[in-house]
């Protein structure tokens, strides 16, 4: 006598749940203008931008044709500075996955749009990661990956922004 | 002049968190069915299929490849399209031009994500630049939440106004079966203690996660009056692109000043003679992210002056029995199955038009309606639907 199977308490469609562990094998291109930007970061610690022929716009993250103007850009590379005032910042508080890099978490520095010296809009972190400390227009200054080896991360070579103290 | 075009179908999934008793395509027959049963005709009328998604959300490259059966798409033209949080009008859109330029008589138009089968955050963190914008990992929470924070900075608003905008959703969503969270908000303390996902921008401040699909029947004006007694037409429709991370030299490195809301609104009320939108356009279904959004995009819509979005919605003005309802289904922040979002938008203002909506009909009669999406590489897609032509 065959005895009946356990009844299964849900009967039908399920989730199929996958975890993999294998490497995701990017390799991803920084072409000549952006490959540029992380050349002077590397090599120099220096951030730079590429400035339109015609309308005289700097642009950041570079770009071979000036979306405004519609021309080609060339290559007139300038050095930005890296000093600025915080012009907004936010913060992440629920971590998040990053599936370029593998990683989840909840960057701790805050995150600001900085208004760079010679007026044009930088995107980065900050420091400072007390609430009650952060504000916008306060100077703020980049800070480098100091060892050589370390670089190579293109804008990721500077770790954030430093108050400055004045 | 190109060819008039009809919504003479609707269809549309209930929209929840979690579907793990039907797949992705199954769950896309649903609403082609809806549709086609709307309109009261057979797969086999169907002349072509556009539809779109966000692929890659659910892990599936060309999530299209597995559906030709399901969505009826077998042996007929047609392709998928996606545009970021605009696909599902955009989708719309591919439907419009094909039969405003003659080429079909009858098009099936579907949008559809069912997020309960990937990390739609870490998809949207993977449309970052990686050689640029590593670390930026927020999706699309980070950008709303700046475009929060300047809105609460400059425009006067308080925190309050924008909880006001939440329980006008929930309300809405509440008398509406097919929407996502229908929580039974009570009180604007209850959204003000939700937890924060990025500073300034709460959990109950943000669209949800939503498995749904939605489908439209696009028809040329001859078809359309023979299929249906109450044609929606698409009276016109407006394209803008923009490149977000660039969007502070076109104006506003926050993203509260979207230039291609702007342009497209220029465009779109100046051919139709719209002057003051209020009056000449009697509701609208707008594509709010986060609550703030919906303050901010009234501004950028032209529904009022500029920092007075907060003054609609403490006035009342936008409520369903207000002088100009908007998102009376619940919106996105009720709703958001991202790549039928936006279809939904369309569809919901078009059974308004037609007196469908049940529960969340607007008491007044609509005669023309507006809805937006947004999103993607800022993106920015409007309708105008007219009861006649």
């Amino acid at each position: 006598m065959v005895k009946e199977s356990p009844k299964k308490k849900a009967e039908g469609p399920e989730y199929i749940r996958i975890k993999f562990n294998a490497p995701r094998p990017y390799n991803w291109s920084t072409g000549k203008y952006l490959g540029k930007v992380y050349a002077e970061a590397k090599e120099n610690k220096k951030l730079v931008g590429n400035r339109c022929p015609q309308c005289k716009e700097i642009w950041l993250p570079p770009t071979p044709v000036c979306p405004k103007c519609k021309v080609d850009m060339g290559w007139d590379w300038v050095e930005l500075p890296q000093t600025g005032a915080v012009y907004q910042y936010t913060y992440l508080v629920y971590p998040l996955w990053d599936p370029h890099y593998g990683e989840k978490w909840a960057n701790p520095y805050p995150s600001a749009i900085i208004l760079l010296d010679n007026g044009v809009y930088y995107r980065h972190w900050l420091e400072e990661k007390d609430k009650e400390k952060l504000k916008a227009g306060t100077r703020v200054q980049a800070v480098w990956k100091e060892d050589y080896e370390e670089r190579g991360q293109g804008v990721q070579d500077i770790l954030y922004f430093r108050t400055l103290e004045e | 002049m190109p060819n008039s075009v009809a919504i003479v179908g609707i269809g549309q999934t209930y929209h929840t968190g979690r579907r793990n008793d039907v797949s992705q395509p199954e769950m896309v027959a649903e609403a082609v069915r809806a549709a086609l049963a709307d309109a009261q005709m057979s797969i086999k009328d169907i002349e072509a299929v556009f539809f779109g998604n966000m692929e890659t959300f659910e892990g599936i490259y060309l999530p299209d490849h597995g559906m030709s059966a399901e969505v009826g798409a077998f042996g007929k033209p047609g392709f998928k399209v996606n545009t970021g949080g605009t696909t599902g009008a955009s989708v719309v859109a591919e439907g419009f031009y094909m039969i405003s330029a003659g080429l079909y008589d009858l098009a099936l138009v579907i949008g559809f994500e069912k997020q309960d089968c990937g990390d739609t955050t870490a998809a949207i963190t993977a449309a970052a630049v990686p050689t640029w914008a590593k670390g930026a990992a927020t999706g699309a929470i980070g950008e709303f939440a700046k475009q929060a924070l300047a809105y609460l900075e400059t425009s006067g608003a308080k925190e309050e106004h924008a909880a006001m905008v939440r329980l006008k959703a929930d309300r809405n969503a509440c008398r509406n079966p097919y929407a996502h969270l229908r929580l039974g908000l009570k009180s604007i303390d209850e959204v003000l203690q939700s937890p924060y996902l990025v500073w300034p921008l709460r959990l109950l401040d943000f669209c949800p996660q939503s498995c749904g699909a939605c489908a439209l029947i696009l028809a040329s004006e001859q078809r359309a009056k023979k299929i249906t007694k109450k044609p929606v037409w698409i009276a016109d429709l407006e394209v803008v692109h923009q490149e977000p991370f660039r969007a502070g030299i076109f104006g506003d490195p926050t993203g509260k000043e979207t230039y291609t809301q702007h342009v497209a609104c220029e465009r779109l009320y100046k051919r139709n003679g719209i002057t003051n939108p209020r009056k000449d356009i009697d509701m609208a279904e707008i594509y709010e992210p986060s609550n703030w959004e919906e303050l901010n995009l009234y501004e950028h819509l032209h529904f009022c002056d500029k920092n007075e979005g907060w003054k609609l919605i403490e006035k009342g003005v936008t409520e369903i029995e207000g002088e100009f309802p908007v998102n009376p289904s619940g919106g996105v922040t009720a709703t958001n199955p991202i790549g039928a979002t936006p279809v939904i938008r369309v569809a919901e203002a078009a059974l308004q038009i037609r007196g469908d909506a049940g529960e969340h009909q607007i008491t007044k009669d609509i005669n023309t309606a507006m809805a937006t999406a947004l999103g993607g590489p800022n993106w920015t897609v409007l309708f105008l639907l007219k009861r006649s032509m």
